[in-house]
């Protein structure tokens, strides 16, 4: 993200959310991100998620230039390249485990046999492949969150976004999602986790902090060591 | 991805079962309002005979004086005098025309227990059948000979075949009309074209008779007419011969003509036939004439479709406006409620056009449903028409372009109606769906 500027406009107000954003995340890399409430973590995500458009700057996700495609091809990029984990997981209630993760493969456009292969998968790596047809309110917060790290997981995405993915968990709940999250990077899959807990943040390689809309400073991490800290002028 | 939506949407319907029973019930009050009157106008509208519909002609004379009236917009007479009739056919024998005329009977059976009934029949000639594509089930009409040389000869439909008989081959077997003998000689199919256009009188939608017996029986036996006698000034009728010679006006008159030439042809003769009967003294009017008008002119000009049908088609679909708006209302409600799932949907990598595709599928779901309903309640508004109300049995009945057409009003209207609401779902960001979790 170069330059990236997020201006929220009503009759009366205008609201920079984000000012000259810079961000470079490299493939393979586990960032997390933190910052106090109203600083434009949310923003970040949204506009990295290509949830919400730029005002202005640049974007390019995976070697593509983001900024100006249509809805069609940024639905198809999200779909393809990125997987969400929200804080408060976001199944949807009325479908089954397995319907809930055949959703990003629908609109995928894979056929019956490869969706059911990536479905089965998918719940097996997060531990809940018995009960794929158990709706997610006969299941506990973390085997929710673990559902829906499996959906993220079945499109095989290049992308993770967590946005607070343990927040809504216990401890020991949310060590093991953080457990699963690190496995996931391990394998390959860039992670950018939004937290507010510096415990999790410290997990990663690398934490960047935002405050008024910019990053103010990041922190490399080496096996939970600082390593370096350096100040980045926005 | 049709099928994937039509689950979801089979899903979302279930679980607000109340707020979709009420879309459904909506719906289906509009739509069987307005297929109720759109049954009618379109019974009332549709062309009995579009298969000879621009060859058979309804003949017009007009026959009165200046002081006679009619109350057609160019105060022409409906029917013809027996005279005209009879003058006609003889002077242009090569063309098939056919005079006919409503009269009925008291019929009994060869068995004595058999209860005497009163049923209407038409005097008409052997051409009829032919010329209005009436098939037999057995025998035919009566010969050509019997329009000139009466004989008690008769043929009757399927459906007094099976009262009078049980059914079955009954040619050859006799009949009593008003105690006289009749000798079946054909046995015709259900026919009931819809309106009645060869005799618009007295009940555009009645049943067409089920006796046909020689029209020129007519002044052996001296049968009255059923239908309407129209005169036009003083006239003394003591005998039926009386009547016959009158200038009375009671038969009705089709000629059937293949192409415009032999029209042309036709309306050249009825011009000099005219010009004939002024020299005797008849057809005192300037603008005396003879006019020939196709089976749709024929229906137009009886105004069949009137005015009124139109507009109670007209009301009974603001009717169903209101009752879309109302679904509207409620459908808006519902895919707002739905937002947050919308929202993981887009995140997951929905994009517009399959948003707006899954809800426009509930709402055909929806508007599918309603039709069906519709259907029911349009055919019990139908039922107590018919039951309610005397010439209603044939009119207030669907038939099967209806039955068709009524789903798919319901469904293009629910459709429409769930543009906006669809169109709102799926433009708002996902971002902004997120947020109302």
């Amino acid at each position: 993200m170069n330059n990236i500027n997020k201006i929220y406009r009503t009759d009366l107000v205008e609201t920079h959310a984000l000012s000259e954003f810079n961000l470079n995340v490299k493939e393979g890399e586990f960032v997390s991100v933190t910052g106090p409430s109203g600083s434009g973590k949310t923003t970040f995500l949204n506009l990295a998620g290509l949830l919400e458009p730029t005002s202005t700057g640049t974007y390019e996700l995976d070697g593509i230039n983001v900024v100006g495609l249509n809805d069609r091809q940024l639905s198809k990029i999200r779909n393809e390249k990125i997987g969400f984990i929200f804080q408060g997981f976001n199944l949807i209630p009325d479908l089954n485990l397995f319907e809930n993760v055949d959703v990003p493969l629908r609109y995928r456009g894979f056929n019956s046999k490869e969706r059911k292969e990536r479905i089965e998968n998918a719940l097996e790596q997060v531990g809940l492949a018995a009960r794929m047809k158990h709706l997610p309110s006969q299941l506990s917060g973390g085997q929710q969150q673990r559902v829906a790290i499996a959906r993220a997981l079945a499109g095989t995405p290049r992308f993770l976004l967590a946005d607070e993915p343990t927040g809504n968990l216990d401890s020991l709940m949310a060590r093991q999602v953080m457990e699963l999250l690190e496995n996931i990077n391990k394998s390959g899959t860039t992670i950018v986790m939004v937290t507010h807990d510096p415990e999790l943040a410290r997990r990663a390689e690398r934490n960047i902090q935002i405050v008024d809309g910019q990053v103010c400073d990041f922190t490399l991490y080496q096996n939970n060591k600082v390593e370096a800290k350096q100040a980045v002028s926005a | 991805m049709f099928f994937y939506y039509l689950k979801l949407a089979k899903k979302s319907l279930l679980k607000t079962p109340i707020t979709t029973a009420l879309m459904v019930l909506a719906i289906a009050l509009g739509i069987g309002v307005s297929m109720n009157a759109l049954t009618l106008n379109h019974v009332r509208s549709v062309n009995p005979m579009p298969e000879k519909g621009k060859q058979l002609f309804a003949l017009q004379l007009q026959t009165m004086n200046k002081i006679g009236t009619r109350h057609t917009y160019d105060d022409m007479p409906m029917q013809v005098t027996y005279q005209d009739a009879i003058n006609i056919q003889r002077m242009t024998p090569s063309i098939r025309q056919i005079s006919s005329v409503k009269t009925g009977f008291a019929i009994q059976t060869q068995d004595p227990d058999f209860a005497p009934i009163l049923q209407s029949a038409r005097a008409t000639q052997s051409d009829f059948f032919e010329m209005f594509n009436i098939e037999f089930l057995y025998g035919g009409s009566w010969g050509k000979e019997i329009d000139h040389s009466p004989d008690n000869q008769v043929v009757i439909a399927e459906e007094l075949n099976e009262r009078l008989f049980g059914g079955g081959d009954n040619l050859g077997k006799n009949i009593y009309l008003n105690q006289n003998s009749y000798r079946i000689v054909g046995i015709s199919k259900s026919w009931n074209p819809k309106p009645k256009f060869y005799d618009l009188n007295n009940g555009q939608f009645q049943r067409s008779e089920q006796v046909y017996i020689p029209f020129s029986l007519l002044p052996v036996h001296e049968y009255p007419s059923w239908g309407n006698n129209n005169g036009w000034g003083p006239e003394k009728i003591d005998t039926y011969q009386d009547k016959l010679n009158s200038e009375i006006m009671w038969i009705q008159y089709w000629v059937e003509l293949e192409n415009n030439d032999k029209k042309s042809d036709f309306l050249n003769f009825l011009a000099g036939y005219v010009e004939q009967q002024k020299k005797l003294g008849r057809f005192e009017r300037d603008d005396a004439r003879g006019t020939l008008r196709n089976v749709e002119e024929w229906l137009e000009y009886n105004e069949v479709v009137g005015n009124d049908s139109n507009i109670l088609v007209g009301i009974s679909f603001m009717f169903l406006a209101v009752c879309l708006i109302n679904t509207v209302g409620l459908l808006l409600a519902k895919f707002l409620k739905r937002a947050p799932e919308i929202g993981v949907r887009r995140a997951l990598g929905a994009n517009q056009a399959q948003v707006f595709l899954q809800h426009l599928v509930e709402v055909g779901v929806l508007g599918f449903l309603g039709g069906v309903l519709g259907l029911v309640i349009a055919n019990i508004g139908l039922f107590i028409l018919r039951n309610q109300y005397d010439g209603f049995d044939v009119l207030a009945t669907m038939d099967m372009s209806m039955f068709i057409a009524a789903p798919l009003i319901a469904i293009s209207a629910t459709v429409l109606s769930g543009l906006y609401p669809a169109w709102r779902v799926c433009t708002t960001l996902p971002s902004i769906h997120l947020k109302t979790q």
